[in-house]
């Protein structure tokens, strides 16, 4: 009896203590005071309200985890970057400009002559001039050999043609650049251009030609020559087969006199530059070429028209459709470059995968319908060219062709702030992480100079980037395409990409 | 226009709503339920998932209070008046998660079609 009571004695006192005895002695006394259990009393009260709570932080997400990446696409402020190097600008009392943007802190320089001169200028007759003697000017000069002296000095010489531009530039240490000025002087005034040299030279373009038949530039070149046949644009920078034939050194003389003339040049540096120095020696050495200001540039047409190239042994087709868009001046180009950032590029290599942020992408990537994908936008003197370039396997190209228009007449219709703001801080932080180095901005410095006659500050062309919103967006996609004209061109086993009058039909909806 | 809403279905602030939740209180409290152990499972599915989502106590204690209530009203007695005022019919534990889920689900429905599950 004993041993029992002490047995439920210890029993009762090892027990935790539950509240609900404890009430429960309490209600026994007085039943007029019981009250409900406080909401700590049961476990599943206390968890309720940790999970209540919970829950609650929900709602307000902590600010310091958004700080730098959100889902929310937001625009922010770079007023702190803004304030960037100078560009100094002079021009000489032959026409030649000569800009500089010093940066202190760079050991290396880049300086290069940026000229407006381009496939776009030469005739029929002549197509293929201008890459010619592009590639003869590096041969050498009457007293030197310009790129081995580059090289001995350490620096890189390089040069490109464009349609509408062509760039000699060199990248070398900080202590070379007079010397740099020197050469690429020496290169454009003094050439040599002998004849030996010249039928190598042909045999060396010849050789290219053939051999980039397949390749993306094939693509871009039928496009212009379609987009804008019967006019100079159209003209491919190699030029035709026949003219390299019988290209001679008049040739590419009288090219040099009638082109490259100084109103028409820029002489570029960045990086450890001084401006003076180098405006001081370009006054003395530029001084055998022509001041002729005349460009002559006929007017671009563009046509809508399609070029297809079928080529079955090749595994995948490639192709572009595209808009005509408007010259570099126009300001609803940078309205374009906002929506060549809204359509976005993907490729199977992308680290974003399915998750990418334009529509577009995302819906090419989920269903798998192509290898690679890039919207372009390109602004010439007076024209352009806006839209999307695919490769994609040859079974899956209705389906691919649905989703490039789909994409590209959505927005005229239906554009998302989220998806402008998106493109917006894509194509600011693009267009700065670009123009990183000196040859990079060099190149900037040129083309700006080139097409808009001076350098566009950061801070304006921010604050144009971020006054297109989407009623802009709209309005400019109804003016370059609800219902236009588009240029196509394709290669490769492009049997079932839709005809000509699919596309175009394509480029509105009834919908609206 | 939420507000005034609100302000007439507020139990502190509309006479009408004190009235509906005193009622309410009664009922519940006779056989022993919480308000939101009524939301039925098989009635919406958001209930279920949002049910899916509680700790297993907090369901537990659901159910136990579910099956007490079946009992009595199996019995034809209400619960002993001691526990009836211990009861805490307004007491919540599904309003905050069933949100959540609804809001989901509308995110969700926001998306295109083939972007609603993960690739």
């Amino acid at each position: 009896m004993a041993n029992k009571q002490l047995l439920s004695l210890a029993r009762r006192s090892h027990k935790p203590p539950s509240s609900f005895t404890v009430v429960r002695s309490s209600s026994s006394a007085a039943e007029e005071f019981i009250k409900p259990p406080p909401p700590t009393a049961m476990i599943y009260d206390r968890i309720a309200h940790s999970l209540k709570s919970k829950l609650q932080k929900l709602e307000k997400p902590d600010i310091r985890f958004l700080k730098y990446g959100s889902p929310h696409p937001t625009q922010s402020s770079h007023t702190h970057i803004l304030s960037l190097p100078e560009t100094k600008i002079t021009t000489l009392p032959n026409g030649l400009r000569v800009a500089t943007e010093s940066t202190s802190n760079s050991r290396t320089a880049t300086v290069g002559l940026w000229i407006d001169a381009g496939s776009r200028f030469e005739s029929d007759e002549t197509n293929g001039t201008a890459h010619f003697l592009e590639r003869m000017i590096f041969k050498g000069t009457e007293k030197r050999r310009s790129e081995e002296e580059i090289e001995n000095m350490g620096g890189h010489l390089n040069g490109y043609t464009c349609r509408e531009e062509t760039a000699y530039y060199a990248k070398v240490m900080g202590n070379g650049v007079l010397k740099a000025v020197d050469i690429l002087a020496d290169m454009l005034q003094n050439s040599k251009l002998e004849e030996g040299c010249i039928s190598r030279e042909r045999d060396a373009i010849l050789r290219e030609v053939q051999a980039g038949e397949h390749t993306e530039e094939a693509v871009f070149d039928h496009l212009h020559s379609t987009a804008f046949q019967y006019s100079p644009l159209g003209r491919s920078i190699h030029g035709a087969v026949a003219n390299i034939k019988t290209i001679s050194t008049e040739h590419l003389h009288h090219y040099i006199h009638t082109h490259y003339t100084t109103p028409r040049m820029v002489l570029a540096a960045s990086g450890a530059v001084k401006h003076d120095q180098i405006v001081e020696k370009a006054n003395k050495l530029f001084t055998k070429l022509s001041s002729d200001s005349t460009t002559a540039k006929e007017p671009a047409t563009f046509t809508g028209s399609e070029v297809r190239i079928i080529n079955d042994y090749v595994p995948l087709a490639k192709f572009a459709i595209a808009f005509e868009a408007t010259s570099s001046t126009d300001p609803d180009s940078i309205a374009l470059m906002v929506m060549r950032e809204m359509l976005g590029s993907w490729n199977k290599n992308a680290g974003g995968g399915k998750h990418m942020g334009s529509e577009l992408a995302q819906r090419v990537s989920i269903n798998g319908i192509a290898e690679s994908m890039m919207a372009f936008s390109t602004n010439y003197k007076d024209t352009g060219l806006f839209g999307v370039y695919a490769v994609a396997k040859p079974d899956c190209l209705g389906d691919l062709s649905f989703a490039i228009m789909s994409a590209i007449t959505k927005l005229a219709y239906r554009v998302s702030e989220d998806d402008v703001i998106r493109a917006r801080n894509q194509l600011k932080s693009s267009l700065m992480l670009h123009t990183d180095g000196t040859s990079p901005v060099a190149e900037d410095i040129g083309r700006q100079l080139l097409t808009y006659g001076r350098r566009i500050p950061i801070a304006e062309l921010f604050a144009r980037i971020d006054a297109v919103d989407p009623s802009t967006i709209k309005r400019v996609a109804n003016r370059y395409f609800y219902d236009r004209d588009i240029a196509i061109s394709a290669i490769g086993p492009i049997k079932e990409l839709p005809d000509y009058n699919w596309f175009r039909r394509r480029t509105y909806w009834n919908r609206y | 226009m939420s507000s005034f809403l609100q302000s007439f279905l507020d139990p502190k602030k509309s006479w009408l709503a004190a009235m509906h939740m005193k009622s309410l209180t009664k009922r519940l409290r006779k056989y022993g339920l919480r308000y939101d152990d009524l939301y039925d499972p098989y009635y919406d599915l958001d209930i279920k998932e949002a049910l899916n989502r509680l700790p297993r106590e907090i369901v537990d204690a659901r159910n136990q209070r579910l099956k007490r209530a079946i009992d009595l009203s199996m019995k034809h007695e209400y619960l002993p008046e001691n526990l009836q005022q211990m009861q805490t019919p307004f007491r919540s534990y599904l309003q905050e998660m069933l949100a959540l889920v609804k809001k989901e689900n509308a995110e969700r429905e926001a998306l295109p079609l083939y972007q609603r599950t993960i690739p």
